[in-house]
């Protein structure tokens, strides 16, 4: 390390979003020069602290220092002030401008102190390009461009705005496996020949390894690990970011696994990029047991599900729910085969945040004769006196049925939606994420509902970010990496430890020749 | 542009007693200023006000002037409403009216010597066709083509009001020379009778009375509304719950087109007696108006419908009696909208000041104890 001057400071930074605790008294240093990989699940509060520090938020508490600097007033013009950018997952540029002009925007070089002067914004870009590399033609339309280009416009837009500190928020989630080490090789020459502090927000791990100096890992809005990277492996990562506090617990598991309930034959699915998400998985589940999908999220997880659900194509492949083929049938058809579903963002697909806590709860239910006269006048009063029996039965906190489900805390949210599913007599059940941001009690009781549901002859799917959380639970568990099936154990038959090593796949037998992976 | 429209979208939030008061005042201020600028350009305000309530409700044909046109506000207020519900912006009521209006005069017209309880109905129908499957139009490239429903239904508006202005001005131009443009009339008994003599307030009201209850117990109280209003707040739920939301979106759209079409036919059997080119006055935007400032609850929309026909007509009268400008009551409604929407943006902002300052107690409070806590 040619040196050990701080770039970035965070001290004590905690930020609270309404009911959700993001970031959770984090301090943290980042040395100037480096390559700072910051690593955690979806929602482990990765991106919000690195949204403070771009301005986006103030936090709650805490301050952050740039170059020994305390950040005083937090806007993103502010940050730029200090030499911050920031290259979004989304790219924020203007299709139809050129280049140079996107490069330029808000700061164009003038004629005569009115007039664009195209010519000296094509020729600043170009020395830009020159100085720092990064080969893209200043006169081409952004519209024209793949994402890697469109990708390296907004770094340029960044230096040309003199940021010297780089912060990618998921940078190669868009890119194909070549952009990806064109982008590396980028990162690189940025940090070793101009200096600049680059930090990689992420959730794969061989980019960690393959770029970055030291690791932060997130886990709960918390940092639960600072770690140079030669000192870790792509192993110890996975298991810091998916460990949890969750006590061991031990569920009554009762009766056999009966007929096949669910099959999945070779499904594939696209992302919402385009992207080829799931290629090619296969597996069933019997009545009576749950099979837990294990893996470091992104890696066609939730994919999986939302098209066994109905909410995402199938682009090859069939799945069949008791027997029922169900390619092609919309979502309210597949429920009506006898499936149930927790999905994994509870604030997006799970629930309306505007409708209040009764409607949320009578999701799916609001035809059915006890609600409903002739399908069509709604029973208000037997819904909400329905609505209040689940909001007892499941212990959600909150101001009543008639507050709007917004209002409610992240935790309760999800015993609203695990709420109302679970309140569905279906023989199948797909469950994403079910104890994310919820409480230890809560949790368990959850836990507890899952198993009741197994041993009541249910067939479940468990897909979860946590380790111990699959372990419990299931009766089989299954390896997913990079959208396909890497290894299938029974419970019991493998260790938490080991299974690692499936859950990162193949890139450990490749960086490692192979002899770490067998 | 799209963040401030969905804002506007309903579901947000609720017409809630806190959003009533704030509407409460808003217009009370709108008012106060109204007459501050009555005493500004010299004229008495109590006079002004006082002239402005007589001429809206002071004789029997004021008071009828003034809710035939609350019925024209609600109608297309609601209109709006009903889309809104299932989170569509339908900008397109305009030419919806205008096909109606014209359907409706096509049927009054050309069946001519029949009687009118089979015209009239028939007429209805031509109205409701007209308006809903224009209203389709967007709603299916919406669904299908994922296209702007805002866009398109503003441009349909255009291509719908000069189609019907060309065939009221070409092949079905009456022959009749003293009129300047517009189609033949209809059938003298289809023409609705008038509730209160000389006034404008024909049997439209009783239509619309009980289409502004259907509208209300569809939105409030059935399934259908219940599963439009979660596919407005929040499609990709509505859809995972089961719910066909597609259908849906293009149901209420139809509905706000039929409706809409039927203003056009209350037009043209209750007033006009034939198609013409001035159909409506953009009536379908003051509609628009008035559903947003009631946040598209039919009852607030019916009620503050007869508040602002009240200014529209009894401003009137207050040019001719006292001189006033009727100009000034643009202004006043101008001003209510104003508050309204600045109404939203402020709530906000005190609420999320509530909101940090409560989670830095909290935070504060807890990092004391916390070796406790997290053990």
């Amino acid at each position: 390390m040619r040196e050990q001057q701080s770039a970035v400071r965070f001290t004590r930074v905690s930020m609270q979003f309404s009911g959700v605790l993001a970031n959770d008294n984090v301090t943290l240093d980042i040395h100037s020069g480096e390559v700072f990989a910051l690593v955690g699940e979806n929602g482990a509060g990765k991106s919000t602290l690195m949204n403070i520090l771009y301005g986006l938020h103030t936090p709650t508490a805490g301050d952050v220092y740039v170059r020994g600097k305390r950040v005083e007033r937090y806007s993103p013009a502010g940050a730029i002030t200090m030499g911050v950018g920031m290259v979004h997952q989304h790219f924020m540029l203007v299709p139809s401008f050129t280049v140079a002009q996107n490069i330029v925007l808000s700061r164009e070089p003038k004629r005569r102190g009115l007039l664009y002067d195209f010519k000296k914004a094509e020729e600043t870009v170009h020395a830009l390009v020159n100085e720092y590399g990064l080969s893209v033609d200043p006169g081409a339309r952004v519209s024209q461009l793949g994402l890697g280009l469109q990708q390296r416009v907004e770094i340029l837009k960044t230096l040309h705005r003199g940021a010297d500190i780089l912060i990618l928020d998921e940078p190669t989630a868009v890119l194909t496996p070549q952009e990806t080490d064109d982008l590396f090789a980028v990162i690189r020459r940025i940090v070793q020949e101009k200096g600049m502090t680059v930090i990689l927000i992420t959730h794969k791990l061989y980019e960690v390894m393959a770029l970055s100096d030291r690791v932060g890992v997130m886990r709960g809005g918390r940092l639960v690990g600072l770690e140079e990277t030669k000192n870790v492996n792509e192993r110890m990562l996975a298991s810091m970011m998916t460990g949890s506090e969750m006590p061991p617990g031990q569920f009554a598991r009762e009766g056999s696994a009966g007929d096949t309930a669910v099959e999945v034959l070779g499904l594939q699915t696209l992302n919402d990029r385009g992207l080829p998400a799931v290629k090619g998985v296969s597996f069933s589940i019997r009545r009576g047991e749950i099979l837990g999908v294990a893996g470091i999220e992104g890696n066609g997880q939730s994919e999986l599900v939302e098209a066994i659900a109905g909410l995402r194509p199938l682009r090859g492949g069939e799945v069949r729910i008791r027997g029922q083929r169900i390619n092609g049938l919309l979502p309210g058809e597949i429920r009506g085969l006898g499936l149930a579903h927790v999905p994994e963002d509870r604030r997006l697909t799970g629930a309306s945040l505007q409708a209040d806590v009764t409607d949320n709860l009578l999701a799916g239910r609001q035809r059915e004769k006890r609600f409903a006269v002739g399908r069509i006048h709604r029973k208000r009063g037997a819904a909400r006196q329905y609505a209040e029996k689940l909001f007892r039965a499941f212990d959600i906190r909150g101001a009543g049925v008639d507050a709007p489900a917004g209002s409610l805390s992240g935790g309760n949210l999800q015993k609203v939606v695990v709420a109302r599913e679970f309140s569905f007599d279906a023989p199948v059940f797909l469950i994403s994420q079910p104890t994310r941001g919820v409480d230890i009690g809560a949790a368990r009781s959850i836990h507890q509902s899952i198993v009741d549901k197994r041993n009541a002859g249910a067939a479940v799917l468990l897909v979860s970010a946590d380790l111990d959380e699959v372990f419990q639970l299931s009766d089989r568990i299954i390896t997913m990496y990079e959208g396909r099936i890497t290894g299938e154990f029974t419970a019991g038959s493998i260790e938490k430890a080991e299974i690692g090593y499936y859950m990162t796949g193949d890139r450990i037998a490749r960086h490692h020749s192979g002899e770490e992976a067998l | 542009m799209m963040r401030l429209l969905r804002s506007l979208l309903p579901g947000r939030r609720k017409l809630g007693f806190a959003y009533l008061f704030s509407l409460a005042i808003s217009v009370a201020l709108a008012l106060l200023l109204g007459a501050l600028m009555m005493r500004l350009t010299g004229y008495s305000p109590v006079e002004g006000y006082a002239a402005l309530v007589k001429g809206a409700f002071g004789t029997r044909r004021a008071l009828g002037n003034t809710l035939a046109k609350a019925v024209t506000l609600s109608m297309t207020g609601l209109a709006m409403a009903v889309a809104a519900q299932a989170g569509i912006f339908n900008v397109g009521g305009e030419g919806q009216l205008f096909l109606g209006g014209m359907a409706a005069a096509i049927v009054g017209s050309q069946l001519t010597g029949w009687p009118a309880a089979v015209a009239v109905p028939l007429a209805f129908v031509a109205a409701i066709t007209a308006g809903g499957l224009y209203a389709l139009l967007p709603g299916v490239l919406k669904v299908r083509l994922k296209v702007n429903e805002v866009i398109t239904t503003i441009m349909l508006n255009s291509v719908a009001i000069y189609l019907c202005a060309y065939l009221a001005n070409g092949p079905l131009r009456t022959a009749d020379k003293g009129i300047a443009a517009g189609t033949n009339a209809i059938d003298p008994a289809y023409v609705f009778p008038r509730l209160i003599p000389l006034s404008n307030l024909t049997a439209s009201a009783v239509y619309a009375a009980v289409l502004a209850l259907l509208c209300w117990y569809v939105m409030k109280r059935s399934t259908i509304g219940y599963e439009m209003k979660l596919t407005g707040q929040n499609p990709r739920f509505a859809r995972y719950m089961g719910m066909k939301t597609d259908r849906l979106i293009l149901w209420s759209m139809a509905a706000s087109g039929a409706l809409c079409g039927i203003v056009g036919l209350f037009e043209v059997y209750g007033l006009h007696r034939r198609f013409i080119p001035s159909l409506s006055n953009e009536f379908y935007f003051d509609g628009m108006l008035v559903a947003m400032i009631m946040r598209y609850d039919p009852v607030g929309i019916v009620l503050m419908s007869v508040f602002f026909a009240m200014l529209k007509i009894g401003g009137t009268a207050m040019e001719l009696g006292v001189g006033i400008s009727s100009e000034l009551i643009l202004i006043v409604q101008s001003i209510i909208i104003f508050f309204m929407a600045a109404q939203s943006g402020l709530a906000r902002i005190v609420r999320e000041r509530r909101g940090r300052r409560a989670a830095r107690r909290r935070i504060e409070g807890k990092n004391v104890p916390q070796g406790e806590a997290t053990s």
